[in-house]
């Protein structure tokens, strides 16, 4: 609305009173005008900036997944639980329910207890996963049931599974740098990964049948 | 109880005192943009201050994941191209502005006595400049970054006496390793920073006490008036500086953003193998004259354009070229201008 009515008092006496000296009126208005404009356009400029800066420090979730190897079908039993840690380091529980030898054999559940972030536990004994932080229990299937979690209705994240050709995939989101060292694959209880990591064929001839490299199955 | 009778209370200054103390009287030249050069990298700095906070929070200065966080910073965080091509020109801009500076302080003879200490406190702050940009495309992590830096500290190398220990100090080693990228990153991030911080309040401190440099032009009536304020006159021509500075920056971190070559390879030298352009004066330099006389010569030249108001001052007084510092100082961005181009537009 400003601008609108500053163009027409602007154009209007320039048109008819070209001689006409500056009236006490005009320069308050100019004055007014530009200063307005300095602060729309300092706010404007570096407001802006800030929104940038923002939006840049925010950290950016993609929502992409890549298949990541985990272990041969016949490597896990049933009623076994593994560690798995993702390539972007997130922490997964991969129960084995079945022995059909399908993806739905298995279970795929986040490790972290979505109350305040713990690492929670498998317990063979009571059937259940357990957070020590604030006895927070979850079903075999995450479902909270006990504890903080199972008061607000919480459940453990799951991640997809597929089987081929007997080797286990999981879906995770990919690492921050394609090209950063990998520390996914399965996790003992004293924290080190084992066997030869998230690889079947590390270090054995990749010409082999059913070599993927590793990385995407896609 | 007002909020500005419990701030009075607690910090005992007035607004007219404040006013006072911020308040220098400015020469009326500096209404001509030219002597605005001053503020310009000053401005600038700040813009390398936060961009760089913002580029820290996801550099890696760890030679295995240092690539790849700038390459992630380039092409997955939002507005991460942004805020790094902004950098890179700021750079790029802050060191012509320096220059510039320093020229027009050249040549009307503003370095003179009482001013001596000031010149020398801005050569500092030109050298810390140069340097924080050596040290910022090493952190890059690309071809360029890893062979500049290895030629960079060979270079040192020649130095008599403590080129070696220079050497070891800036490589954290005898060759290019683990750590050295490290030492580049603090180099670049806090100790570069902070001396030119400190410099710059010197050289606004000093500028204070001794008042600028007046300066009468002839289309400029005798009645004209001397002073005016800097606030909020001179704030404004600084605030239009800035918005026109961040509008050029962005201009061009669009159309000419900041781009990743190869990544460091330390088995392969690159063909053609060249520093940033405002090191190519002294990178010609160093192939026109061979190994220590080439150091030992820009150290001379170095050491001159620091003592120059003193070798200014003993031309005046003892030759009757009163005006030789123009001159040599033409000959001098001749020869900077000439240098750069011949190794520019040279392949080898």
């Amino acid at each position: 609305m400003a601008n609108e009515g500053s163009r027409s008092d602007l154009s209007a006496p320039d048109a008819s009173h070209h001689a006409e000296p500056e009236s006490p009126d005009r320069r308050q208005f100019l004055d007014t005008a530009s200063r307005t404009a300095m602060v729309a356009g300092v706010v404007g400029g570096y407001g802006g900036f800030a929104l940038i800066a923002g939006k840049y420090l925010y950290p950016a979730t993609t929502g992409d997944v890549m298949w990541q190897f985990v272990s041969e079908v016949e490597g896990i039993k049933v009623g076994e639980s593994i560690r798995y840690r993702g390539p972007s380091g997130e922490m997964i529980n991969i129960t084995r329910m079945r022995r059909e030898g399908t993806a739905d054999d298995f279970i795929a559940l986040s490790s972290t207890c979505p109350h305040l972030g713990c690492q929670v536990r498998w317990e063979g004994q009571n059937d259940r996963f357990f957070c020590p932080c604030h006895n927070g229990e979850f079903d075999p299937s995450g479902i909270g049931i006990g504890g903080p979690p199972g008061d607000a209705g919480q459940s453990l994240p799951r991640y997809e599974l597929r089987v081929e050709r007997g080797l286990l995939h999981i879906a995770v989101p990919p690492p921050r740098f394609a090209s950063a060292e990998d520390r996914s694959g399965i996790v003992t209880a004293d924290e080190g990964i084992v066997g030869p990591g998230h690889d079947p064929c590390l270090g054995c001839e990749s010409d082999r049948p059913g070599y993927h490299g590793g990385e995407e199955l896609v | 109880m007002s909020v500005a009778s419990w701030f009075g209370d607690r910090l005992p200054i007035s607004g007219r005192q404040f006013q006072e103390l911020t308040n220098e009287p400015v020469p009326y030249h500096l209404k001509r943009w030219w002597f605005a050069l001053g503020g310009t990298p000053a401005y600038l700095f700040i813009v390398q201050i936060i961009t760089g906070i913002l580029l820290a929070f996801y550099y890696e200065s760890s030679p295995s994941t240092a690539y790849q966080s700038v390459e992630h910073i380039t092409t997955s965080v939002s507005f991460g191209w942004y805020i790094r091509s902004v950098h890179k020109w700021a750079a790029t801009l802050m060191i012509v502005a320096v220059i510039l500076h320093q020229m027009r302080v050249f040549f009307t003879g503003a370095y003179r006595n009482p001013r001596e200490i000031n010149w020398v406190v801005g050569m500092c702050l030109l050298f810390c400049t140069l340097m924080t940009g050596f040290t910022g495309y090493s952190l890059v992590y690309e071809q360029l970054s890893f062979w500049g830096a290895t030629v960079g500290a060979n270079i040192s190398d020649t130095i008599p006496f403590v080129g070696g220990f220079l050497k070891r100090m800036m490589l954290a080693g005898d060759a290019y390793n683990q750590s050295t990228l490290s030492r580049f990153f603090v180099l670049h991030a806090a100790i570069l920073p902070v001396t030119i911080v400190f410099l710059i309040a010197t050289h606004i401190a000093v500028i204070r006490m001794q008042g600028v440099t007046e300066f009468q032009f002839k289309d400029e009536d005798e009645g004209t008036a001397r002073t005016f304020n800097f606030f909020p006159d001179h704030l404004y021509t600084e605030l239009i500086i800035g918005l026109v500075l961040m509008v050029v920056l962005s201009a061009l971190a669009t159309i000419l953003p900041a781009t990743l070559g190869p990544e460091a390879n330390p088995l392969q030298t690159p063909e053609v193998i060249k520093p940033e352009w405002f090191f190519y004066v002294a990178f010609r330099w160093l192939k026109l004259f061979t190994g220590t006389a080439a150091v030992l010569s820009m150290g001379f030249i170095v050491f001159v354009m620091f003592a120059w108001p003193w070798i200014d001052n003993w031309i005046r007084k003892h030759t009757r070229f009163q005006e030789a510092s123009v001159w040599i100082g033409i000959l001098g961005v001749v020869t900077i201008i000439g240098l750069t181009l011949w190794e520019a537009f040279a392949r080898h």
